[in-house]
């Protein structure tokens, strides 16, 4: 048998159809410092340049053997093409992700702009995703993530606004919501376009950590319905915090998997949802690749294949200053660990 | 009615408002301990704290959410803005002075936590230095000498940011080692404010009404 190509291994896996060994990759940020380090740039640096986006990009999956590069960075491209701004952190020593400096104050002074696609740094993550494409096509496949529409409206509106909205200003957030719903599937599809090969819809902010399962029922998930039938396959739905009441409503969403952070009981969760699902989870990115020590990371990855994941995902972006040798045990270990089949995915 | 009674019907209205997330019960019933003479210390400590100690109960139990916090907190910030005029320096005793400076790191433009942290600071008497959001790091550290507070809090809501919180608790250690530093945010476990050197730690909005109350009770003890 030969060895499958990275980009083949994942669109086999998304169909369920039987891969070589479990895919090592993530729907979320995968950029290292050690990639950074090795262009010779500052973490600050990729966030503007389309170049660097998917060169680092690149050069991670390259430095550790992952099967996919993941496109955008950061969370504030589309805030920042609808006229919120944006805080780059450009002189910091920290490793500091952009943030929106200005959110609507009020439900009443949302204004979608119809142009926005082609404003802001829009236009880089459309040059990245290119660049990615042709210099990394066949060798990875390129995963291309858009936040959900509540986690969305969180970024352009004052949460507690709109938290509090949903208790009392029903109809005003209803509303909102289904913009961010259009919006959402409107960049969604300008990335499936540009030929990304899985899309992963990351409405974070909504765990029951936040709100109950009565408001992620009434507002979110009849949302996540529409935005799921309107893009192609592979598609994802990820959920960070804690997603065990609400399981089985983001399973009734029509992504065809669903990814989970360590809150979430994947062995509970995989008796609730049968083996036909594919899950991906669910390992703490920060504590397992940052602080823990080398030697320790092999159980953890262990302990989520055992539990009944497909493919071994972190719970959120991997915290760039990964150290190395963490990092290499986990790939190591998915690899290794994960040759027999898993739940939802057959070995050849 | 004797004036105990009375007491106790204005405490249970105090602290059902805030459970309730009633701005406007909140607010009559402030008015009430007022009009009547009571003391407005009391209705704040055993009234309007007690409601929201019973809120972060709530929360622990998954039968309230965020959302709900942040109203019932309206309702307490109803009732502690008709009484914060009227509480006599001499009921807070030593938190009267007491002092806090705190902030969300820089990065980090989330807020409600430590928003809810404030509240409870401010409910036990502590004069609040709050810094906002996305605060650059050596802030906290200017701040927390020019005003010589004895705590400190910081908030991340983000993994990506949590990292910053360290060297903030670095810097200030280093310069008075007996500010009391206390972290908060979802990705803050007690491992990491253990790691980080921090006095108290809150992993969610629930959460950090509990901590912020046993750290003012802490630093009262240490006062005593």
């Amino acid at each position: 048998m030969t060895e499958m190509m990275p980009k083949e291994r994942i669109q086999r896996f998304f169909n369920r159809e039987p891969v070589d060994v479990m895919p090592c990759f993530s729907g979320m940020g995968m950029v290292t410092v050690q990639a950074i380090e090795q262009m010779g740039i500052r973490f600050a640096e990729v966030h503007t340049s389309a170049e660097y986006m998917a060169h680092s990009a690149i050069t991670t999956a390259e430095l550790f053997g992952f099967d996919a590069v993941v496109i955008p960075y950061d969370m504030c491209t589309v805030p920042e093409a609808l006229g919120r701004g944006v805080s780059l952190y450009h002189d910091s020593e920290e490793i500091l992700y952009p943030t929106v400096p200005s959110k609507w104050a009020t439900l009443d002074e949302v204004e979608i702009p119809t142009d926005y696609l082609g404003k802001g740094r829009m236009p880089v993550v459309d040059e990245a995703l290119g660049i990615a494409k042709s210099k990394g096509d066949g060798r990875f496949a390129v995963g291309g993530w858009v936040l959900g529409p509540f986690t969305m409206a969180g970024q352009l509106i004052e949460l507690d606004v709109l938290l509090k909205g949903t208790r009392r200003q029903k109809e005003k957030v209803e509303n909102f919501l289904s913009q961010m719903t259009d919006l959402v599937i409107q960049v969604a599809r300008h990335y499936q376009n540009l030929g990304v090969d899985y899309m992963n819809i990351r409405e974070m902010g909504s765990g029951t950590d936040i709100i109950s399962p009565r408001v992620w029922k009434m507002f979110i998930q009849e949302n996540l319905q529409k935005i799921f039938s309107a893009l192609k396959s592979p598609k994802i739905l990820h959920i960070c915090g804690s997603t065990d009441m609400i399981i089985e409503m983001m399973n009734e969403c029509g992504a065809d998997a669903l990814s989970v952070d360590q809150k979430n009981n994947v062995a509970e969760t995989r008796k609730k949802l049968g083996h036909e699902v594919l899950l991906l989870g669910n390992f703490n990115p920060y504590e397992t690749l940052v602080q823990m020590d080398a030697s320790e990371v092999e159980q953890v990855i262990k302990t989520c294949i055992d539990a009944g994941v497909d493919a071994v995902w972190p719970g959120c972006d991997i915290w760039p200053d990964a150290k190395k040798e963490n990092v290499e045990t986990y790939v190591q270990t998915v690899r290794g660990y994960g040759k027999r089949p898993s739940p939802a995915v057959g070995r050849v | 009615m004797g004036k105990e009674e009375l007491r106790d019907e204005l405490l249970k209205a105090l602290s059902d408002a805030v459970v309730d997330m009633d701005e406007d019960k909140a607010g009559e019933a402030a008015q009430k301990v007022l009009d009547e003479g009571l003391n407005a210390y009391d209705a704040v400590m055993n009234g309007l704290a007690v409601g929201m100690e019973i809120v972060g109960d709530l929360y622990d139990k998954h039968e309230y959410f965020v959302p709900e916090l942040l109203l019932c907190a309206d309702a307490l910030y109803a009732g502690l803005d008709i009484l914060k005029p009227h509480i006599k320096p001499e009921d807070l005793g030593e938190s009267a002075k007491g002092q806090v400076v705190i902030g969300t790191v820089q990065g980090d433009v989330h807020d409600i936590g430590k928003n809810i942290i404030k509240m409870m600071f401010e409910v036990g008497g502590f004069t609040v230095h709050d810094l906002g959001r996305d605060v650059p790091l050596e802030k906290f550290v200017e701040e927390q000498m020019r005003t010589d507070s004895e705590i400190v809090a910081l908030s991340a809501m983000m993994t990506t940011t949590m990292m910053g919180m360290k060297k903030v608790v670095e810097m200030i250690k280093e310069k008075n080692p007996n500010v009391a530093i206390m972290l908060g945010g979802a990705p803050v476990t007690k491992d990491v404010s253990e790691l980080f050197g921090a006095d108290g730690y809150a992993d969610s909005a629930g959460n950090a009404v509990q901590e912020a109350i046993k750290m003012i009770s802490r630093l009262r003890e240490m006062q005593k």
